[in-house]
């Protein structure tokens, strides 16, 4: 098991990104009903982890941070994915 | 080392399914271009095809540039203003716009450098194949708005063939309106 992805939080923003070239962070905040901060400490982590990668820019002078799945991001949810529905087969 | 129970595991299982059923593909952005576009193909199939026939002045062909032109201007000032919207892209509008482009420059191609071959209707014609081919592009990734309205627009392409002379032109700007035109209006409906 990915140890990155067992939080729901963390699993939740790398499934938000998958079908998508690029998501906002204010977008993912809503998405995932979680406080700006909490957000922000779970998608630091999954930066380090190089996860997803990040963009910042301004668009009509406000601040816009955007959000995308990296290649390692997108394996690692399909590896931990797979292993969870493993778990669930074993278990029933 | 961090352990997960079978409870847990379908708690989170379930989110992500949940997640990805409301990722749809969609186009987020972009269904105005559709309208803009099947619109002005629309037009210039049945001004080129009543200017042909002499029912309206062969001047009346010069709002053609203007058309494609503006269609052109919209889309180039319309692309960048959306580049850095704020929310999300899909990974299917990425590659949509680049099936997009890619379709637009050949039938411009084909209108203007290879007119002797695709003359008359097969320069309209040549549109509605394009517009065939972007919106089963976006069809294939599962949007069922995308795959009925290329399935109008290859209806109208088959039935022009088997219409009675005169009608083909109608019928390619019907398909170009209500499949290409149709689609743009569902996408934008879709996104509200």
């Amino acid at each position: 098991m990915d140890e990155l992805l067992l939080s729901k939080v963390r699993l939740g923003i790398v499934a938000e990104l998958l079908n998508f070239d690029w998501v906002a962070f204010s977008e993912l905040a809503r998405s995932l009903d979680v406080s700006n901060g909490n957000l922000g400490a779970h998608v630091s982590k999954l930066l380090d982890a190089g996860y997803v990668e990040e963009e910042k820019s301004f668009v009509n002078r406000r601040p816009l941070t955007r959000y995308r799945l990296t290649r390692r991001g997108r394996d690692a949810f399909s590896a931990h994915v797979t292993q969870l529905q493993s778990l669930l087969k074993e278990a029933k | 080392m961090e352990r997960i129970d079978a409870a847990r595991a379908r708690d989170h299982i379930e989110m992500v399914e949940r997640i990805l059923a409301e990722a749809q593909p969609r186009l987020c952005s972009g269904g105005e271009y559709f309208v803009v576009w099947g619109i002005a193909a629309a037009y210039i199939t049945v001004l080129v095809h009543l200017a042909d026939r002499g029912l309206v002045p062969v001047l009346a062909l010069w709002s053609t540039p203007l058309v494609l032109a503006g269609a052109i201007l919209f889309s180039i000032l319309r692309g960048r203003k959306t580049r850095y919207m704020p929310g999300r892209a899909s990974l299917l509008q990425r590659e949509f716009f680049n099936v997009l482009w890619l379709t637009i420059g050949l039938a411009f191609i084909c209108n203007l450098a290879v007119y002797r071959i695709f003359g008359g209707i097969a320069a309209s014609a040549i549109w509605s194949v394009a517009q065939a081919i972007v919106l089963l592009y976006i069809g294939m990734h599962g949007n069922r708005r995308a795959q009925v309205a290329g399935a109008l627009v290859i209806v109208s392409l088959v039935a022009a063939n088997f219409a009675q002379a005169g009608m083909e032109a109608y019928i390619l700007a019907a398909g170009m309106l209500a499949g290409y035109g149709g689609f743009g209006v569902s996408e934008l409906l879709a996104r509200e």
